[in-house]
């Protein structure tokens, strides 16, 4: 394993391969925080040039956490298939890349290779990638996955509906619920981030979901994000629920500062396969975003970019309904302005999917970083013609809860027209026959959440 | 010179201009704003945002009524699939004043108004404020120098606004909330701090400041990070016997003081009280019993 | 989580009676919020027998009676009046006269715990009944318009709500027991209003008389017709403002009805079918067949009343109670405060206070205190949404001056207002009057000039005061 190179005249030596992998990540504010960046342009692309010429081996015999340690590290060494790897472990990352890239794989011979590919393998190849070679290697691949309807065909493009509210007033909720079904929005989920993390609330808002699903026959899905234990405790108590959601990070004492477990994840799938309220087989939902591990000190000393390949190793084995990474929520320290934003959104979508998991993105800023709107738009745009299976949508853009902006509700079709993307088939026969759809295009009465208060 | 004479005659050619064509294209009473209700002065205003932009609901009672139920911008029509220009630029007037609350500096005559001095931490600008945490927790040694010099020692409690994610929320509560905490706390027989203002402020810096003046208890009221509905929600962090590595549990927080959430005053009196409980318990966040 | 337990008495026309809820309490506000406490839930765990009213003639009460009744309820129901935190007594009908009145609270004061209270008029007896039936909740769940038709012995009363908010109330001379039948089938009795209907169609009815099913079904025909013209699905005649009840509003057609609701004891009668119609001894079967096959059941779809006969008995003991805003300012050992007369200020006084201004203030409390001769009141103000501290320290000095000089000497300084200020309010002014007299101060309750409200003990470790607001006192 060679750890050192020459550049442009210059000699640089890197400490092991978490090293490598930390400075070979572009630029990201969060990186230099944690003190695992690159010094500078050069050593950058110095260790990209280390890491291409690195074996896959390499990378899946120096885990950025130690096995013994973590069992998101053994969740992801333990589940790897062996096959695959083999075939594939002394290929250079050089090689890896070009693979994908060529048009010699098809898309089931990436999803297979995906199987085969360890966190650091995955994250190590997005760093020798240019951002039009994301949008290129992550088109190839659609993964899909089955709760009420089935999320991520080619050709779809979904989104989950987030009509929160700052009370968690569930008229209010409503309200903005029936605004983004008429928009098309919400095949993916109907979905709220609660104010307040208690069983009461969820089952009130579970509740109403449920009966706006079943009482205009919506083949959607619903749930309500609080903390993952007070979401079992509501399905044990009977409140309707399709699937349950949780945070999670790269880690293991990541995920435990979000206060969980691979266990709790295990309880809260056995729960839903009795109890739950969707056909299945797929009831979780995971969010997840650079930085997070950093955040709780829980990164081990490794890139961000790594640790968040390593949540998607983490969620793989539980099959999960929907991914989405809450790409620029976190704030500048950790992704600095829009370029570091889109970039980790890219990344972020094609790690996934090449992972295996059902990859969708919210494209989202906070207001104390250097984006604005029209840099969440060309991300959408992007992410579009790179095949994510949904993006969010919230009226106008403005999350009177979370305090922070995505994509509005008016984004989804647009993104559809351009693209010629449509939504999920089902829904869509539903929002022809509400008369909110024809063609793939909204409606004269599209934008009108009064259609829904009439019955 | 004559260059800049013809620019400025250029200028006022310009602005005379759109002048006139602007009362003659858009005469009072016609702009398409407002749903076309009337004029419209500013699309900020309260009243300008309570007319939905919609075009023909089906139900218009049912969506006035649905509009009252949230704060969520619904009801707003299209333009094709994207959103009327009314829209569109109300949200990008209300991420302007957002980002100004983060990027602009309180002004600096309201600590000299109120009496406060001021000190920085080690961030020496927003930029590094808003990158690195790390330095918005530390005081700059000539901060500690100052608070060492001009703070009584010892107090009960020590009181400091710092202006955090939004200088918008220190100047819109800070004149109301302050004079009402201070006049509480006296009036409650305990000896107050010196009260200051500390510049790229970030919570955490309030451990440091309990162990520099030596109080009992600490409290920062801090300006947040603002969304689009507001940029003047303030904080108020409390912490007993606070030390520099103090886990975040033993944080009293009291948040969404603004004037759409809990009033300055009101929320002066109730922090009072929650200090007094503070002290009478000897013990602040997840130990303090309601 | 806190629990609270609320008694409801209700003492109609013709029947009377008793249940007992539980209001649970919470703070709903997010985490790091300051507390905001809200009655979360309300769940009626006794529901007592109806009861005759007891009469000792025709229109006065029998107090003794009454009283036993309330015992009897109150063993079966396995609890003593001290474990009553709130609640009302409500005289209803023709039986909320004032010797009737001024006798129950005699009578009741034993049972009346810390808390219960009497209260009364056509209007709120018909807001309480529509929030009792379900009516409200519906019309709040949906957002949409519903009526409720609370039909009892001698009323109709009837509330209009609008999304939660009551937009509409008023009450008929219309019931069941208007015409009394005796077991010989013979009219007994026949109310003033019920003659005045009968006049009006040409229909002779006298005591005496054998009771001709077709003859009053005509009556009762009339009556039902009526009852649709008060809600627009029928003609209006001059015939509806003479059974208009005394005191009660005047409502105009409601627009937009999404549904109508129908409670009170003729309820039942409209959903039973056949048998004897005068097996109640009572023209209460035939209205209901009226009701069931005429203009006003064509005209709306009608809705399940979650209560029907106890439908203002379960209103009174579940709505009546309210809460005070959840950050508020009061001294220890004052509460509970009861019937304490309103002084609601005007827009122009309010500013005047604003200003630093005491006189108008002072003129108006010297006036009230004269009139009311009690030496007590609640000052309600509407406050402001976000004062300054200024506007703060001004509105202290001026309602703690004037209200220091105004008021008996140790009487406490209770204002009410209804925006969310009173602690700081309460705070200043407490500062002001350094000790000299008590000072309760709470927002979050609107009240008008005429009413009078009752302070329960706190609640909730002291956040916040139970609340009733009355608008006509007895006794």
């Amino acid at each position: 394993m060679k750890l050192s190179t020459t550049l442009a005249g210059r000699h640089f030596t890197f400490r092991d391969v978490k090293d490598v992998l930390a400075k070979a990540n572009e630029e990201k504010s969060g990186d230099i925080l944690a003190g695992v960046a690159a010094a500078s342009d050069l050593e950058r692309v110095a260790a990209k040039v280390v890491l291409s010429d690195l074996l896959v081996r390499d990378l899946r015999e120096n885990p950025v956490v130690p096995y013994e340690d973590d069992e998101v590290t053994r969740l992801n060494q333990d589940g790897l298939d062996a096959a695959v790897y083999s075939r594939i472990q002394n290929w250079t990352m050089a090689q890896l890349r070009e693979y994908i890239l060529s048009y010699q794989s098809t898309e089931e011979d990436l999803k297979a290779l995906g199987r085969g590919l360890t966190a650091e393998v995955v994250a190590g190849v997005c760093k020798l990638m240019s951002n039009l070679d994301l949008i290129y290697a992550a088109n190839k691949i659609r993964v899909t996955a089955t709760c009420n309807t089935t999320i991520g065909r080619r050709g779809c493009l979904s989104t989950r509906l987030q009509p929160n509210h700052s009370t968690d007033n569930v008229e209010g909720i409503t309200a903005s619920l029936f605004e983004g079904l008429s928009y098309g929005c919400g095949d993916a989920l109907l979905g709220l981030n609660p104010v307040n993390d208690t069983v009461s609330s969820l089952a009130d808002v579970l509740k109403r979901f449920d009966e706006v699903k079943n009482r205009f026959e919506i083949p959607t899905q619903i749930c309500v994000l609080g903390h993952i234990t007070t979401q079992i405790e509501a399905v044990k108590r009977g409140a309707p629920c399709d699937m349950i959601f949780q945070s999670i990070a790269g880690s293991q004492k990541g995920n435990s500062a979000f206060g969980f477990s691979r266990e709790t994840v295990e309880e809260a799938l056995a729960l839903l396969r009795d109890r739950g309220t969707a056909k299945g087989p797929d009831v979780m939902y995971f969010e997840t975003g650079q930085g997070s591990e950093l955040s709780s000190d829980a990164h081990y000393g490794a890139d961000q970019v790594t640790m968040e390949a390593r949540c998607y190793a983490f969620a793989r084995p539980f099959h999960p309904f929907m991914v989405n990474t809450v790409v620029g929520f976190i704030g500048p320290e950790y992704l600095y302005d829009s370029r570091q934003v889109i970039r980790a959104g890219l990344e972020d979508h094609f790690m996934g999917k090449l992972s295996g998991v059902p990859m969708g993105c919210d494209c989202c800023y906070t207001n104390h970083m250097m984006a604005d709107q029209n840099d969440i738009e060309n991300l959408s745009l992007l992410l579009g013609s790179a095949g994510v299976n949904y993006i969010l949508g919230v009226p106008t853009s403005d999350d009177v809860m979370l305090n922070y902006q995505t994509n509005a509700y008016h984004d989804v079709g647009t993104i559809r027209e351009i693209l010629g993307l449509r939504p999920i088939r089902e829904f869509e026969q539903w929002l022809e026959k509400m008369g909110i759809m024809e063609n793939g295009r909204l409606t004269d009465r599209a934008g009108d959440p009064t259609i829904f208060t009439r019955r | 010179m004559a260059e800049r004479d013809n620019i400025a005659a250029i200028v006022a050619e310009v602005i005379a201009q759109l002048q006139r064509t602007g009362s003659v294209a858009l005469p009072q009473g016609d702009r398409p704003c407002c749903g076309g209700e009337g004029p419209c002065g500013d699309i900020t205003a309260p009243a300008c945002r309570r007319i939905s932009l919609l075009d023909h609901p089906e139900d218009p009672e049912a969506l006035e009524r649905m509009r009252t139920k949230t704060t969520a911008r619904i009801g707003v029509g299209r333009a094709g699939p994207r959103l009327k220009t009314q829209t569109l630029l109300t949200l990008r007037a209300d991420h302007a004043q957002a980002r100004d609350a983060v990027f602009a500096d309180v002004d600096p005559a309201l600590p000299e108004q109120l009496g406060l001095f001021t000190v920085q931490t080690q961030c020496d600008s927003k930029d590094t404020y808003v990158t690195r945490p790390d330095l918005g927790r530390r005081l700059s040694e000539e901060a500690v120098e100052t608070l060492r010099r001009r703070c009584v020692p010892n107090p009960d409690v020590q009181i400091y606004a710092s202006d955090g994610l939004s200088s918008t929320a220190i100047e819109a509560n800070l004149p109301n909330i302050l004079p009402v905490l201070m006049d509480g706390l006296k009036g409650r027989g305990l000896t107050v701090g010196t009260p200051f203002f500390l510049r790229f402020g970030r919570v955490g810096a309030e451990e440091q400041v309990a162990e520099v003046v030596g109080a009992k208890v600490v409290c920062v009221l801090l300006g947040e990070r603002p969304g689009l509905a507001t940029a003047e929600s303030m904080s108020a962090y409390i912490a007993y016997n606070a030390y520099v590595g103090m886990p975040e549990s033993k944080r009293t927080v009291v948040s969404n003081i603004h004037r759409d959430g809990i009033a300055a005053v009101e929320a002066g009196a109730y922090l009072t009280e929650v200090i007094c409980r503070i002290l009478e318990q000897r013990a602040s966040g997840v130990d303090l019993v309601k | 989580m806190e629990e609270i337990l609320s008694v409801g008495i209700d003492i109609g026309t013709s029947t009377t009676q008793v249940v007992f809820s539980r209001l649970r309490m919470e703070n709903t506000a997010a985490f790091f919020s300051v507390p905001h406490v809200s009655i979360v839930d309300k769940e009626l765990v006794y529901r007592g027998e109806i009861h005759t009213t007891p009469l000792k003639t025709a229109v006065l009460i029998d107090g003794d009676a009454v009283r036993d009744i309330v015992a009897a309820e109150f063993r079966r129901a396995g609890f003593t009046p001290a474990d009553t935190d709130t609640g009302a007594v409500i005289i209803t009908g023709e039986s909320a006269r004032k010797e009737n009145a001024a006798l129950v609270l005699e009578k009741l004061s034993g049972f009346a715990g810390e808390f219960v209270v009497s209260t009364a008029g056509p209007d709120l007896e018909s807001v309480i009944a529509g929030k009792g039936s379900g009516a409200f909740q519906y019309s709040l769940d949906n957002e949409c318009v519903t009526v409720n038709l609370d039909i009892g012995g001698g009323t109709t009363n009837i509330a209009v709500f609008d999304s939660g908010e009551t937009v509409g109330k008023g009450c008929l001379d219309i019931g069941g027991r208007l015409v009394r039948i005796g077991p010989d089938r013979r009219i007994e009795s026949v109310s003033p209003p019920a003659a005045r209907v009968a006049q009006a169609i040409g229909l002779s009815l006298r005591p005496g008389d054998r009771a001709a099913p077709s003859a009053l079904a005509a009556l009762t025909d009339k009556m039902a017709d009526l009852l649709a013209q008060a809600l627009g699905a029928a003609e209006r005649e001059p015939l509806l403002r003479a059974v208009q009840t005394p005191e009660s509003s005047w409502l105009e057609p409601p627009a937009d009805i999404r549904c109508i609701c129908f409670s009170g004891g003729v309820a039942d009668c409209i959903r039973e079918t056949g048998g004897d119609p005068f097996r109640y001894g009572d023209i209460g079967p035939l209205l209901g067949r009226s009701i069931r096959e005429g203009a006003l059941c064509r005209a709306f779809p009608v809705m399940e009343a979650g209560e029907t006969i106890r439908a203002t008995v379960v209103g009174a003991g579940t709505y009546t109670t309210a809460l005070s805003g959840s950050t508020i300012a009061y001294d220890a050992g004052l509460f509970p405060m009861k019937n304490l007369p309103v002084l609601k200020l005007t827009e122009q006084e309010e500013d005047a206070c604003f200003q630093g201004r005491s006189e108008p203030l002072a003129r108006r409390l010297r006036w009230f205190l004269e009139q009311t001769d009690s030496g007590r009141l609640a000052l309600s103000l509407q406050g402001l949404r976000d004062p300054s501290y200024s506007q703060l320290k001004t509105l202290a000095q001026v309602l703690s001056g004037a209200m220091d000089q105004a008021l008996p000497r140790g009487a406490p300084a209770v204002v009410a207002l209804e925006r969310d200020m009173a602690k700081a309010l309460g705070g200043a002014m407490r500062a002001l009057l350094q000790g000299r007299r008590p000072v309760v101060c709470i927002d979050g309750v609107r009240m008008e000039n005429g009413d009078y409200v009752d302070l329960g003990r706190p609640l909730m470790e002291g956040l916040v005061v139970p609340v009733v607001v009355k608008t006509l006192l007895f006794g």
